[in-house]
């Protein structure tokens, strides 16, 4: 798996104990580790999108490639999920709910604990 | 899966039916919205996250979710099939209410029509015809005889059309036309389908009559009444007349595909009950609006007569669930414009049955050259096509091997001659049949395929010349075989004539896909000019050798031949082609004089250079060597030296316009031909007009403006000039 290639959880401890310029740019930095890897979106009308991490703007539009759409075939959940292709996608910010990536537990724990960081700057 | 419930409880993250959607061996999906947000903050205006790989022209490609009119897959009301149908959304019977019933079956009825225009028209069938719930599940409308009836023979309909489109294969450039995977289209019983409608015809016309003599007395028949106030007969007459277009559409469609063309005189009496059926449907549009009013939801896109929108469709549904199906957004055609299209259909369909079956190759090609000027649509280019051939012959009747030997000038005896097994002849007839498919196309596929095809044609030429020699080398041969000879002898000279005429049919198409600018006008003109000499040249060898009138001619240098008119009256077809070839020299060295003089600017394209342009221009005719030892050079050599001064000298457009008016004798029965040389006759004598001012004054006048337009002949260009 890609995933596994990567191990940004090293570099998340070091700096995260810098000022708040470094935390910036290295949410940033952060963000590219993610590239290419599996990205699960979730959107208002209920769907959802997996594809590969390719792109994202300062507006918070993501690309993502060879994705696939999955969907509810009923309203009441929990119902089968219905899935098809659709290639190279761009999810508007404005539609997006939710968003997740695919990571090893491990690596997980840091994320997690890099979002209570942040959360705990702003 | 034993890290999923830890996933969740750390996350809290709702995500439904996530088990579905399984993350990677040994990991989890970690929430990453709080560090995107995050990252968000911290770009630069106009920065990107991205990798090495980013291309931002590919990025703009992306499908952009929730655009409505990208985005297919936006749930708009249900989430499937069965859910819509739970919910009601297409209910058997429509309504409990009779008359609502009925109403809202004739809004379904209309509705498919647009639906299945719109299929025509080049969208997929999942989008279209296929969104009608109805249809999408065959056993639920069975209770219901008149809604079932008519789901049963749109589906019959929808699966002969196509399997006429998918097997005349024109469909390359029209490709979603034949999906239809998992689409219910065969559906068990639909071969019934006329019987069923008959039937149900029946108890409606006699509901009519019945509701016809109630005027007068209360009927006592046993029939239940379809509805219960007065409007019945309104609605009995605008139900018959879609149940019977449909009817005698289905017939016309099974009866114009019997073999060798039995059935084009019954599918013309068909043709005709469906345009009188769209009368009477048109005419029932003014009823069907007056009784809606206020009844229904208002149908923003007009696809119904009586402007209410149908219920049972939602193509949205459908969009998802067809996996072929391009997530784009699509708009039904209005009903007013289905019909238009329907209309249009049939006629060009009455064009193709009306024609003869007996045609020589040369009246077929030109047949379907002219067909296509009315721009068929892809259901009756189809049509065309197999009717055309069949199993190897024309119409499925007459053999290519005796079409070519009528198209060579040769005797009847000839159809029947052995020579028919030599190997190069079977390709021959191929390439024949081939080339008819090929006229049946889409204009832009059409002359990608014409210019790629005639290479084949030089090569069958080549094969047949060695076969000819090698055949035929030494004279002192004991079996020599004088019709033999014949054969092989013209055949060659037809073979070389077809591909010229394919050749300028090549060069013609570009002017109608607007594949040419103006400053490339000057060597397609040139090109046509050097191509339309060289199918005079092989017409009138050929009509020398049949008519026997003159002795056997060896190669004539293209400039003997222009004036060989002057001692012998030339037969019209040649005629015909030498106005133009006239008319296309005029025009060739009238651009190179602007050109040379500096009226018309040299482009200044970064691009390309007029060498490359002559390259790309033709280099399937270059490659096919059509004509021999063409190059760009000779090209520059005989238009360099054009000028205002010289250029006044020969007058190719009077000369044009002189012989258009000598050839128009020749074919006073043939009103294509007469009209095609009056549209010649004029843009010649407007050009010559033209020049004679830009002689005159172009040269002390440098504000003088010339432009092109394509008014009078759609190959031939009429200059324009204007002081500026």
């Amino acid at each position: 798996m890609e995933g596994e290639t990567q191990q940004p959880s090293a570099p998340i401890q070091e700096n995260s104990s810098d000022g708040p310029r470094q935390i910036s740019s290295d949410r940033v930095n952060r963000v590219k580790k993610l590239l290419f890897r599996r990205m699960l979106v979730g959107i208002k009308d209920g769907r959802f999108f997996l594809g590969g991490f390719y792109c994202m703007d300062k507006q918070g539009n993501i690309i993502l490639q060879d994705a696939v759409e999955y969907r509810s075939t009923r309203r009441s959940s929990p119902s089968p999920m219905e899935q098809r292709c659709l290639g190279l996608i761009l999810i508007p910010s404005s539609c997006r709910i939710s968003c997740h990536v695919d990571c090893s537990v491990e690596e997980q724990l840091s994320l997690l604990s890099l979002n209570e960081k942040i959360v705990a700057l702003d | 899966m034993a890290h999923k419930p830890t996933d969740e409880e750390a996350f809290g993250v709702a995500v439904p039916g996530r088990t579905s959607i399984p993350s990677g061996d040994n990991s989890v999906w970690a929430d990453v919205s709080p560090l995107l947000h995050g990252a968000c903050q911290d770009l630069q205006e106009g920065e990107l996250i991205h990798g090495d790989n980013f291309n931002l022209f590919a990025a703009m490609s992306a499908l952009e979710i929730m655009d409505p009119k990208m985005d297919s897959g936006i749930v708009c009301r249900y989430y499937s099939l069965e859910e819509a149908i739970e919910n009601g959304a297409a209910p058997v019977p429509v309504s409990v209410d009779k008359t609502t019933d009925i109403r809202c079956i004739i809004d379904i009825m209309d509705h498919l029509l647009a639906c299945e225009a719109t299929w025509h028209k080049g969208h997929s069938l999942a989008q279209t015809v296929y969104s009608c719930l109805y249809l999408l599940q065959p056993d639920r409308t069975s209770s219901h005889a008149l809604l079932h009836s008519y789901c049963r023979v749109t589906r019959a309909t929808c699966k002969a059309v196509l399997s006429v489109v998918s097997d005349a294969r024109t469909h390359e450039e029209e490709d979603l036309f034949t999906m239809a995977y998992g689409l219910p289209l065969s559906v068990d019983g639909d071969e019934k389908c006329l019987s069923m409608l008959n039937a149900v015809e029946e108890t409606i016309s006699r509901q009519l009559r019945a509701c016809k003599s109630s005027s007068k007395r209360r009927v006592l028949e046993a029939i239940e009444p379809l509805q219960s106030d007065p409007d019945q007969e309104g609605y009995c007459k605008a139900l018959l007349c879609r149940l019977r277009f449909r009817k005698h559409l289905y017939h016309l469609l099974m009866s114009i595909r019997r073999p060798q063309g039995r059935g084009l005189e019954l599918a013309r009496k068909h043709i005709a009950s469906c345009i009188s059926e769209f009368d009477c449907i048109l005419k029932s549009s003014e009823f069907l609006r007056a009784s809606a009013q206020g009844m229904c939801e208002q149908n923003i896109e007009d696809t119904t007569a009586s402007g209410c929108q149908a219920i049972g469709f939602d193509a949205s549904l459908n969009c998802r669930s067809s996996a072929p199906t391009p997530p784009r957004s699509i708009k039904i055609l209005s009903w007013k414009k289905a019909v238009q299209y329907f209309v249009k259909l049939l006629q060009d369909l009455d064009i193709i049955c009306a024609y003869s079956l007996d045609p020589s190759l040369e009246a077929a090609l030109n047949f379907v050259i002219k067909f296509q000027k009315s721009q068929p649509d892809l259901v009756a280019r189809s049509h065309l096509q197999l009717l055309l051939v069949q199993d190897g012959k024309l119409y499925g009747r007459i053999p290519m091997f005796a079409l070519i030997t009528r198209a060579a000038g040769l005797p009847e005896v000839t159809k029947d001659h052995d020579i028919q097994k030599n190997e190069f002849m079977v390709q021959l007839e191929q390439l024949v049949m081939n080339l008819l498919k090929i006229l049946c196309t889409n204009v832009a596929w059409q002359r990608r395929k014409l210019g790629k095809m005639l290479q084949d044609w030089r090569v069958i030429h080549v094969q047949l010349e060695l076969a000819f020699k090698k055949e035929f080398g030494e004279a002192s041969k004991p079996s020599y075989d004088e019709l033999c000879f014949k054969i092989f002898q013209q055949i060659l000279m037809w073979v070389e004539e077809q591909t010229y005429w394919i050749a300028h049919r090549f060069l013609i198409l570009g002017f109608e896909l607007e594949l040419y600018s103006v400053h490339d006008y000057c060597m397609v003109y040139w090109y046509i000019y050097t191509v339309l000499i060289k199918l005079a040249e092989k017409t009138h060898l050929r009509i020398v050798m049949n008519t026997g009138t003159a002795k056997k001619k060896g190669k004539k240098k293209k400039d003997s031949f222009k004036d060989a008119g002057r001692d012998y009256q030339m037969p019209g077809a040649v005629l015909f082609l030498q106005s133009q070839i006239y008319l296309a020299e005029g025009l060739c060295m009238m651009f190179s004089a602007l050109k040379n003089e500096h009226v018309i600017a040299a482009p200044q394209s970064p691009f390309n250079t007029e060498h490359e342009i002559f390259i790309q221009q033709f280099e399937l005719l270059r490659k096919a060597c059509l004509p021999d030892n063409i190059s760009y050079r000779s090209f520059k050599e005989s238009t360099m030296h054009a000028n205002f001064s010289n250029l006044v000298m020969c007058d190719y457009f009077k000369e044009a316009q002189k012989i258009a008016k000598d050839a128009k004798s020749c074919f006073a029965n043939d009103p294509d031909k007469m009209s095609e040389l009056r549209r010649v006759e004029q843009v010649a004598e407007h050009n010559s007009v033209a020049l004679n001012l830009i002689c005159r004054i172009g040269a002390i006048d440098r504000s003088l403006k010339v432009s092109f337009e394509f008014s009078h002949h759609p190959v031939f260009a009429t200059a324009i000039v204007k002081r500026s």
